[in-house]
């Protein structure tokens, strides 16, 4: 279409009885630019702090396969997104000025001709959300690692991933996703992420803490390279470092480097190799067997057992039995649904540990169980029972 | 992604309703209309016989114009697959709302 001439434009002006003089010197001529009709534009409305991370030239990335809704993930935060349907036309329009742009540059062109380079009835909107987390560890534990003599090592073709492969499967942002690679304290190996068999990982705490004991060493002081070289004959020593920095915290006194044993994780695994033999036991027995079996020093406490294992306080004797949250379906109604088909009412107290991870951003526990449960009392006590009748 | 280098300004024109070509065809290269503002800063479009009266907002959530890599079918239900690329920030919208004043041609008397 041929361009649009001061004259044509002050003759529009005239028919539609405007007076020039009450309006600014420059117009903007808009048509449809050559791609306007093409749909590959869209819009995203950005969250606080996604615009400056944008001008800060940082990425963000939309992440999901076909059977997923898409979230978006900034370096650190993830985001749902959903798309917003408006009753109007929106326009988006390159080098359209505004008022102020034009009275600050005098010098502005008399006509602009923009073109619209595309249009749109709706737009993404975000909502931050929990990054999607429980694939990564369900994709680990396709191939738990036990060991370099283990035959399934020699002989695997199970997939292993890379941190590439984990940022292109997994719905969350990097930071969350290293962060959660920490907190499972899974290992690279040969370059994949790997999440170590439970009885390898026991058999490899176990060296470490005989070691203790027969070295007499302080739970407090343990030193990586006596480790290394008197453990080094049985096992890699990348993995005697590994168990000794999942169940410790590093330090280096004097240029040594040293471990603190963290008592409560490791009290707490070792619970775990007990309860998982059986599907319940006598509490008070268990907690007998329990003490003796981890190492001297270290004291055991219920509390270590949040998430992971579940008290049933009404039956004589009392029992305890294996719970793993992490186990649990990622949804919150699904998770809800669960936890009640396995226990009819719940106190807050025994609740908690198993959906505090459904918790938003400054979203409480109570806020949930307002959500998903009701609430009732049963002998004087605050119990909570699912809101639909169970089938 | 975002990439290296500012990113483009673009602005957000909203009008009521859809907008259609006078002619059949597509809307590619095809005339909108003129935008002028008043002196105190108002937009006022002209769109074929109506005259639009308008607002500056300065949007509390920014958009961002994502452009779809590599030619794709549009975005499903269920998120936009594929790659994108930001070309373009918009912070700020022509917001459009009045109804549209018609402009009556002036008709020639007859002689």
């Amino acid at each position: 279409a041929a361009m649009r001439s001061r004259a044509e434009v002050d003759a529009t002006l005239q028919t539609a009885k405007l007076n020039p003089a009450e309006l600014l010197p420059a117009v903007h001529c808009l048509s449809f630019g050559p791609q306007a009709g093409g749909g590959e534009c869209c819009l995203l409305q950005l969250e606080p702090g996604l615009c400056a991370e944008l001008e800060a030239g940082h990425s963000l990335v939309i992440r999901g396969e076909k059977d997923e809704h898409a979230v978006l993930c900034s370096k650190d935060k993830t985001y749902d997104m959903k798309i917003a349907d408006t009753s109007n036309m929106l326009l988006f329009v390159p080098g359209c000025k505004t008022p102020e742009e034009l009275n600050a540059d005098p010098a502005s062109c008399n006509i602009i001709h923009s073109q619209i380079a595309g249009f749109s009835n709706n737009y993404w909107e975000l909502r931050r959300c929990r990054p999607k987390l429980k694939k990564l560890r369900k994709l680990l534990m396709e191939d738990p690692y036990d060991g370099p003599d283990s035959q399934k090592e020699q002989t695997s073709s199970f997939s292993k991933y890379t941190t590439e492969d984990l940022l292109n499967l997994i719905q969350a942002s990097e930071e969350e996703i290293l962060h959660q690679l920490q907190v499972i304290d899974a290992c690279k190996i040969e370059g994949y992420w790997r999440i170590l068999d439970f009885d390898y990982e026991m058999k490899l705490l176990n060296h470490v803490t005989q070691l203790i004991d027969s070295e007499s060493w302080p739970l407090s002081k343990v030193p990586l390279c006596a480790c290394l070289e008197e453990l080094g004959s049985l096992e890699p020593r990348e993995m005697i470092e590994h168990i000794l920095v999942s169940y410790g915290r590093k330090y280096v006194d004097a240029g040594e480097i040293f471990f603190e044993m963290h008592e409560d994780k490791t009290c707490r695994a070792i619970a775990q190799m007990l309860l998982q033999n059986a599907v319940k036991f006598n509490l008070s027995e268990f907690e007998e067997v329990w003490q003796q079996s981890v190492p001297e020093g270290m004291t055991t406490r219920l509390d270590q057992l949040q998430g992971l294992a579940l008290v049933d306080k009404s039956s004589r004797p009392e029992t305890i039995s294996l719970l793993k949250v992490e186990d649990l379906p990622e949804d919150n109604q699904e998770r809800f649904n669960s936890l009640f088909g396995i226990r009819e009412k719940w106190t807050e107290v025994d609740i908690t540990p198993y959906i505090q991870d459904l918790c938003a951003e400054k979203q409480t526990v109570g806020a949930l169980l307002t959500k998903y449960a009701r609430s009732s009392m049963l002998n004087g006590v605050k119990v909570y029972n699912s809101r639909r009748p169970i089938s | 992604s975002g990439g290296v280098g500012a990113l483009a300004q673009w602005v957000l024109v909203e009008l009521q309703g859809e907008v259609e070509p006078r002619q059949s065809g597509d809307l590619a290269g095809s005339l909108l209309g003129d935008l002028h503002y008043t002196c105190e800063g108002v937009p006022v479009l002209i769109v074929g016989h109506h005259i639009l009266y308008g607002k500056v907002v300065q949007l509390e959530k920014p958009f961002a114009v994502l452009v779809k890599q590599g030619g794709a079918p549009q975005p499903g239900p269920a998120g936009p697959h594929g790659h994108y690329t930001v070309t373009a920030l918009i912070k700020t919208k022509l917001l459009f709302k009045t109804r549209p004043k018609p402009i009556i041609t002036h008709v020639p008397k007859k002689v």
